[in-house]
């Protein structure tokens, strides 16, 4: 958990540092526009040719970016695989047969007991998997033994390889610069920077100032929450229950031990915090005065300017 | 400085079950009073109902001749502020500047005034070096006095702690302790809600609940000396005072020397 990323904080000095946190805010929405309206590939290598240039200007570690990018793997893969299946435009690149039969299921079988295996050795990730799926491939399509049970036909469609990939490129560079964000914003100025840009909504009757105190509140109690869900897993644990281990109907019943007293500690945790915020003298709705203020500087006209000049650049290759 | 009246409270959760009946209380500028008695005996509820943060059926709480109520509950809780048991469940802030801060900015305490109030306050309560850190890397000490802070910030008269040292170690509870009588010897009225007798000794005057009725309201002194009425609320008296009335072979002045070395605190 420790090692997530995406949505911590790390204290800094670069480009992105100087920046409010209301700039930063609305260039990721400006640049994520931009993103959507590229039709080709060689426009999204640029955008990620840009991004990567962000970074270095912003003094931010690539290798740290990629590491956090770990969790959204299976979803980076999930998409892959989504577009390949699915997209079947385009010249056909590869018609492979494949056919279930007692080889194929038994090397299916041994190649899926081996990744297993290598997971619970601590020897999991993402290199196992891509070899297991080649395992897979390999065996439906070459190996035949006896009668066949089963077969279909695999194909690879020349847009689906590229609209794969380019969507892929597309989510990588999204989840990139929402990572910027977080790593060079400090919670609490994120909090203010969406209380401000989202206080014209008080004329429909959403109060930002309490949305913000929501989203400040929830990232208080995160490490709160989680150091609750160790205790409450130890706990467990010295009771012989083992959350890594057992077959996936105890992994549910597990996960809902643990879920049903974290959400009584939960509830009970909110009374006592609206007490105490009540007992200071927080009434829901009334003006409050701040003690941080954001203040735009002339850091913020060059992102802004550049970030417009982006979405700019993006519409005119469109329109031409 | 603020005086503080409670007067015929009683209240419930239910309807049925009364948890506190008929308390009659007074409490005078810069007193400090312990609230003693078990677990079930209304002291919790009591705190509560003094902040507003619970209504009462019947009765009223008085600061300063305001009577507590809806419309007065904003001004009354510039003048009392209570510290809770958990200090994880009472820190509102992502850091330690921002929870000082919490109480003033929801009194619209301009931000000059808050930044020097942080630092003074912060000084006070020895939390100056940690004001950028986040709650989850302070100890429990660390964020009860924070938890302070904040209410000091506030220019509160009253101070109430609901079993504010019973999830402490016993360092940090001694250190507490010590920080709050010297809140009390700057003038500030103490109300110390609690199970423990050991703690019960730093305060003027003892109030025992039972039941939700007021058992005993006495001086410190005098509140030690009923050790029955002590022992009919479910409460145990100090290891060393428990010896001492054990001791029947003593001179009755030194025995009335080691009594009262007793509550030197």
């Amino acid at each position: 958990m420790k090692n997530i990323v995406i949505g911590q904080f790390v204290p800094g000095s670069g480009f992105f540092y100087k920046l409010d946190p209301r700039t930063k805010i609305m260039a990721i929405i400006v640049l994520m526009v931009s993103l959507f309206l590229l039709k080709t590939m060689t426009q999204l290598l640029v955008a990620l040719a840009i991004a990567v240039i962000l970074l270095l200007i912003g003094k931010l570690s690539i290798v740290r970016i990629v590491k956090g990018l770990k969790p959204i793997f299976v979803l980076l893969i999930f998409t892959f695989f989504f577009q390949i299946f699915f997209n079947k435009t385009g010249a056909l690149w590869l018609d492979q047969t494949m056919s279930l039969n007692w080889l194929s299921a038994g090397a299916i079988v041994l190649a899926t007991v081996l990744w297993r295996v290598l997971a619970r050795w601590k020897v999991g990730g993402i290199l196992p998997f891509l070899i297991y799926l080649g395992l897979l491939y390999v065996s439906l399509s070459y190996l035949s033994y006896g009668s066949t049970w089963t077969s279909f036909q695999f194909q690879i469609y020349e847009k689906g390889v590229e609209m794969s990939v380019f969507v892929v490129i597309r989510l990588l560079i999204i989840i990139t610069l929402s990572t910027v964000l977080t790593l060079t914003t400090k919670p609490t100025d994120l909090t203010m920077g969406m209380e401000k840009l989202l206080r014209p909504l008080k004329f429909i009757g959403i109060n930002s100032e309490e949305f913000a105190l929501i989203i400040s509140i929830s990232l208080r109690y995160i490490p709160t929450i989680l150091d609750e869900a160790n205790k409450i897993m130890l706990a467990q644990a010295s009771r012989g229950a083992d959350f890594s281990q057992g077959k996936l109907k105890e992994k549910v019943k597990q996960v809902i031990s643990l879920l049903v007293p974290m959400f009584i500690i939960a509830f009970k945790r909110s009374e006592e915090l609206a007490d105490a915020m009540e007992s200071r003298n927080f009434v829901p709705g009334k003006p409050r005065s701040r003690i941080y203020d954001l203040v735009f500087g002339m850091n913020d006209i060059v992102a802004f300017v550049i970030s417009a000049g982006l979405l700019a650049a993006a519409i005119t290759i469109q329109v031409i | 400085m603020s005086k503080l009246e409670i007067n015929d409270l009683s209240f419930t959760y239910t309807g049925k079950r009364m948890i506190l009946k008929n308390i009659q209380l007074q409490i005078q500028k810069g007193e400090w009073v312990a609230i003693l008695g078990h677990n079930g005996s209304g002291k919790s509820t009591l705190a509560k109902c003094i902040v507003g943060l619970l209504e009462p059926q019947s009765g009223s709480v008085v600061v300063d001749d305001m009577v507590l109520s809806h419309k007065t509950a904003y001004e009354i809780r510039k003048k009392i502020g209570i510290v809770f048991q958990n200090p994880d469940n009472q820190f509102v802030g992502v850091t330690v500047r921002d929870d000082i801060a919490f109480g003033m900015e929801n009194l619209g305490i301009p931000k000059d005034q808050m930044i020097s109030s942080i630092d003074f306050y912060a000084e006070k309560v020895g939390v100056k070096e940690m004001l950028d850190k986040e709650p989850s890397t302070l100890s429990g000490g660390q964020k009860q006095r924070v938890a302070i802070a904040g209410i000091l910030a506030m220019h509160t008269d009253v101070m109430v702690f609901d079993e504010a040292t019973s999830m402490l170690d016993p360092y940090a509870r001694n250190e507490l302790m010590q920080y709050i009588q010297e809140l009390h010897q700057e003038g500030m009225t103490i109300l110390m809600i609690t199970h423990d007798i050991e703690e019960a000794l730093y305060a003027d005057r003892i109030v025992v609940l039972k039941g939700g009725e007021v058992h005993l309201d006495a001086s410190k002194e005098e509140a030690l000396r009923q050790t029955e009425r002590m022992t009919e609320a479910g409460l145990e008296l100090p290891v060393s005072l428990r010896i001492l009335n054990g001791v029947t072979n003593l001179d009755p002045s030194w025995k009335e020397y080691l009594w009262a070395s007793t509550f030197d605190k």
